[in-house]
């Protein structure tokens, strides 16, 4: 009887999916017509149209076989699509396809449904075994991801002493290290007080160029300066927040876009003060506490080397940014565990909820809003003036629009108000590509794929668990 | 004098009149209850009140702490944190993503962020804010206990059944400790049982915490059962005032209520 | 005088571009309440897809010039609606019942992705092609200085008016319209009167990708170049006319990208053309600031 029913659904699905996979396949003709099957090249000082038909039909086949896929998964047929999904992938790989980038798209898409196959097969496998065998999949993550933590906490100092960590991979960890504590500082704003910040960027712009400023024109070194430009940042957190943070959540993200654009704009056409797009070069270098990083310092100086009466190597100087940056971004997740602990953090949260419940409590949107803004701000200037001391050199062209829209992926792709989330999706959108350089130029279409398709999939954020950070009993909370 | 006297109370929409010239008042220890047929004008009244709109005219005066604050003049948040108004919603809004206790906690925000130091003597873990936020937790068993949520404390709000949640809103509206709680329609959706027991809650809110409280409500065996005072709106303007007994027979009542034609002559 | 004559009749022809994105980004914000940030993406798509054509028709349009262009035209909205339609259906739809703030970076997510994958298939550098229309008409001279009305900004303002003419007859004659109006005050109750909510929304997004694609072809050949960037300031500038004139107001749109178009114009031609950007998104922060609901728009009650 059940296998009975069992064909009848298979045989009544084929033409249901093939319709449907034939759709996708006609719509996503249209769409890549144009733009994939021609391609505009110049042709001395004009440019003409060279068709691309190969390109364009092996992708409206990949389509076609998507959408197959995905309607196959519905009607249970998951052991199939996962082997030729596999097969796919496998094939994407072993042969050189027209273009590297169909090979990104066969190889990931297959895995990509490889793995949802896979899922759903051991869904489908678990719901036969009975519920007291089970385990419990809702805690399960959540066991781990506390054990995750500290886990990740340890690698990270231990990193640089493990003997694969030469120059290129420290450069990396530092890279994702700002991510991270970029990450965590948006956090607060975002994932937090659920303030929808697009120009983020700016506070990281206003933190490298007070760095570079005050380091110019006065001569203070970076651990005067890192306060300074942490102070900067959050008085321009509220100068900026202050007028618009009445405003509802969607007009808000686009005046912080504009003010991100603004503060952009106003440092590339201020020649004089800022360099316009020149930058400011030859920012000073960090010092360990006064002790330059350098071979042969200056007259009556002593450099890092010198005074531990070791060896020069210019690697020391990687190794203490590495340090710097990671102590950095520990005390922004410190801070956040603990000010999410205290009544200001705890509004936060509850103005992300209901603004309106919090008004009829007595609290004070707008400053409590502002304080978030000021110190989201604040952890973005101690970021900005640290990749200016790490970078020796600052320009606006690393403060565009497209930063700030970064750091948010992370922090929402992360799961927004998860710390964990952030350092595994600033691994995944900065590191990744970093070691897969061949990948680079599909990493900003990847972001944004991503951002849809994790925004549609879970609203809220992949790790958007949340444990209350207070509880009445100390003990778990009953199973 | 009264805790709350409201005096030609006028709030319009573009054209629309949604309260038009109302006046009355409610006691400390009291519970005077706003009734009146779909749109007239309650919940605009309960928005004034607390500041949400900004009525036309009108002066909502509200005594507590031996002064006199004048609603209308006051953001909605200050009407809660310094006239010590407290409300809850017709379509509850509670803090779905944090847990019970939290969403208590978030009620007494003013009082710790003082005892925090603005966040300062918090962050170092002084021992004036713990204490405070000790027995802010104190106060938030309290009212548990008197909703019967206690040992749902540590799950999310938003999980809580129906009648939780409307029972953890008054909870949360009692946490910020205020002189006049403006309850919009805390029976809705309550089965027979809930629904007594939200008039045993109130019963005792009002005898031993002697605050005043204003109540929306649809539910005329709660209104008639535990009101001391009724005021009856209809479009929007005030036809009827009196205890539960003198409303109940009120002619102009009975017509609103039945709908007839007649009341636009007032 | 003659100089400012000339730029006015600059801001027209700007203005009237940035209109009819405003449309778009007015119409969804009207019908489902989003913010719709890859809308500025659509119109680049919209111009790089007439470019495409253009090329292909030749830079004589095979002889018959009026008709090659009409074709472009033709051929840039069907397939960019094509764009808006499946950028509802993927990104916007899933998310009808989560918050604002979900949609909005769902919306972002599709402009990066959008920006990239126009990058990835058409390259990175910009993209020229000859002028087409030329010529135009001098309208006074002086000292030297001549105002002239090109030809192709007489045929932007024409083609912008008529378009916003039978725009304005469907919204307010057809059932089309009505269906449109009634989803914007109330979708559930839309749905229950037997209004086919999904498909009023879908062709909402496919009549705004295709007046995008209209400013995106005329942008093709009044300004000559193109490359995958220009959604992005295109699309902020008349996000801030739709909410200069409105937000949800069609008219609003119009008079918010005329004025955008008019204050650019004016700013680069007395100031520095260096700000004229801040220029546009102070007029913004502004007008969110002091006037929430634009010039045109109706105020928002808070429900409570």
């Amino acid at each position: 009887m059940a296998a009975g029913t069992l064909a009848e659904r298979g045989r009544a699905f084929l033409p249901m999916a093939l319709k449907e996979a034939g759709i996708a396949a006609g719509i996503a003709l249209l769409l890549a017509l144009p733009l994939v099957g021609a391609k505009t090249v110049s042709e001395g000082s004009a440019f003409v149209v060279t068709p691309r038909i190969v390109e364009l039909a092996i992708g409206v086949v990949l389509v076609f076989a998507g959408r197959l896929a995905i309607a196959s998964l519905r009607g249970g047929h998951h052991i199939p699509v996962v082997a030729a999904a596999l097969a796919l992938a496998a094939l994407g790989w072993l042969f050189a396809l027209p273009s590297a980038f169909l090979g990104v798209v066969t190889i990931a898409g297959g895995l990509a449904v490889a793995c949802i196959g896979a899922i759903g097969l051991l869904r489908a496998r678990r719901d036969r075994i009975p519920a007291a065998a089970r385990i419990d999949s809702a805690r399960l993550p959540r066991q781990a991801l506390a054990w995750l933590g500290p886990a990740l906490i340890a690698l990270a100092i231990l990193l640089p002493f493990l003997p694969f960590a030469d120059r290129r991979v420290m450069d990396i960890a530092i890279l994702v290290l700002t991510y991270v504590m970029l990450g965590w500082g948006l956090n607060i704003v975002v994932g937090l007080a659920g303030l929808l910040d697009l120009g983020y960027v700016a506070f990281y712009a206003v933190g490298a160029y007070s760095y570079a400023l005050i380091a110019r024109d006065f001569g203070l070194d970076f651990w005067s300066c890192l306060p300074l430009a942490g102070v900067f940042a959050a008085f321009f957190g509220i100068i900026l927040g202050f007028p618009v943070l009445r405003l509802r959540g969607d007009y808000l993200a686009i005046v912080t876009l504009g003010f991100g654009e603004m503060i952009r704009i106003i440092l590339l056409n201020w020649y004089n003060f800022t360099g316009g797009p020149d930058g400011i070069s030859g920012v000073p270098r960090p010092t360990f506490f006064g002790l330059p990083f350098k071979r042969a310092p200056p007259e009556g100086v002593e450099s890092f080397h010198q005074f531990f009466g070791i060896d020069y190597a210019s690697i020391h100087r990687t190794y203490f940014l590495y340090f710097l940056v990671l102590a950095l971004a520990l005390i922004t997740n410190a801070f956040t565990l603990r000010i999410r602990r205290l009544p200001i953090g705890r509004a936060w949260e509850a103005l992300r909820e209901d603004e309106i419940a919090c008004r009829s409590l007595g609290i004070n949107p707008t400053n409590t809003k502002l304080t978030a803004f000021a110190i989201g701000a604040m952890f973005g200037g101690f970021a900005g003036s640290f990749f200016a001391t790490r970078q020796g050199f600052i320009s606006p062209e690393s403060f565009t629009f497209i930063e700030s829209a970064i750091i948010l992926a992370i922090v929402v792709l992360g799961g927004m108000g998860s710390q964990i989330g952030v350092v595994l999706a600033a691994l995944v959108l900065i590191g990744l590509p970093e070691f897969f350089r061949e990948l680079q130029e599909y990493r900003m279409l990847a972001f944004g794929a991503c951002m849809v398709l994790i925004t549609v999939w879970r609203p809220r954020g992949l790790l958007a668990t949340r444990d209350p950070m207070i509880r009445l009993s100390r003990r778990r909370a009953p199973p | 004098m009264s805790l709350l006297t409201v005096e030609h109370l006028t709030m319009r929409f573009g054209g629309l009149v949604a309260v038009d010239d109302v006046g009355f008042s409610a006691e400390e220890g009291r519970i005077t209850a706003l009734i009146g047929p779909n749109g007239a004008g309650k919940t605009t009244v309960f928005n004034c009140l607390t500041g949400f709109y900004k009525p036309d005219t009108g002066r909502l005066a509200l005594r507590a702490d031996g002064r006199e604050h004048m609603l209308e003049r006051l953001d909605d948040f200050r009407v809660a944190s310094e006239a010590k108004v407290a409300r809850t919603f017709q379509n509850i809004r509670i803090f779905p993503q944090m847990s019970v206790l939290e969403n208590l906690m978030v009620a007494q925000h003013n009082r710790l962020m003082r005892a925090s130091g603005y966040t300062l003597l918090g962050l170092v873990g002084a021992g004036r804010f713990r204490a405070a936020e000790r027995a802010a937790v104190e106060r938030a068993v309290y009212w548990l206990d008197r909703v019967g949520l206690t040992d749902r404390a540590d799950i999310d709000a938003g999980t809580l059944p129906y009648g939780g949640q409307r029972r953890l809103e008054i909870a949360r509206a009692m946490c910020t400790e205020p002189v006049l709680l403006c309850l919009d329609e805390p029976a809705a959706g309550l089965n027979p049982r809930e629904s007594g027991e939200l008039n045993d809650l109130l019963t005792f809110i009002k005898a031993v915490h002697r605050i005043g409280i204003l109540l929306i409500e649809h539910d005329m065996n709660v209104v008639m059962e535990i009101s001391d005072r009724i005021v009856v709106l209809d479009h929007g303007r005030k036809i009827s005032e009196g205890p539960p007994d003198f409303v109940r027979n009120d002619p102009a009542v009975i017509r609103a209520y039945l709908g007839e034609e007649e009341h636009e002559g007032g | 005088m003659e100089y400012f004559l000339q730029q006015l009749i600059n801001g027209v022809t700007l203005g009237a571009v940035y209109g009819l994105i405003a449309i778009g980004y007015t119409l969804v914000y009207g019908i489902i309440g989003m913010i719709n940030f890859a809308h500025g993406e659509i119109y680049m798509i919209g111009a790089f897809i007439a470019m495409i054509a253009f090329l292909i028709l030749g830079p004589d349009g095979g002889g018959y010039l009026i008709l090659a262009l009409f074709t472009v035209l033709i051929v840039s909205m069907m397939l960019t609606a094509v764009y808006g339609w499946t950028l509802e259906r993927l990104a916007y739809r899933p998310l009808r019942g989560s918050t604002r703030l979900a949609a909005l970076i769902s919306a972002i997510g599709m402009s990066i992705a959008l920006q990239n994958y126009v990058q990835l298939t058409q390259g990175a550098r910009t993209k020229a092609i000859q002028p087409v229309i030329q010529g135009g008409i001098e309208l006074a001279e002086r000292d030297g200085f001549a105002v002239s009305l090109s030809y192709i900004q007489i045929v932007i303002v024409v083609l912008t008016l008529a378009l916003m003419a039978s725009f304005s007859l469907v919204i307010g004659k057809t059932a089309l319209g009505r269906a449109q109006r009634a989803c914007e005050q109330d979708r559930e109750m839309a749905a229950l009167v037997g209004i086919d909510v999904d498909r009023t929304i879908s062709i909402t997004f496919v009549i705004g990708a295709s007046l995008a694609a209209v400013a995106g072809t005329m942008a093709v050949f009044y300004y000559g170049v193109i490359d995958f960037f220009i959604g992005f300031l295109a699309g902020i500038k008349a996000f801030t006319a739709a909410v200069l004139g409105g937000i949800g107001s069609i008219p609003g749109a119009m008079l918010g990208g005329l004025l955008i178009g008019l204050i650019e114009a004016f700013w680069s031609g007395y100031f520095t053309t260096e700000y004229k950007d801040v220029a546009a998104f102070s007029i913004l922060v502004l007008v969110l600031i002091f006037r929430p609901t634009g010039l045109l728009g109706r105020p928002e009650i808070e429900k409570v």
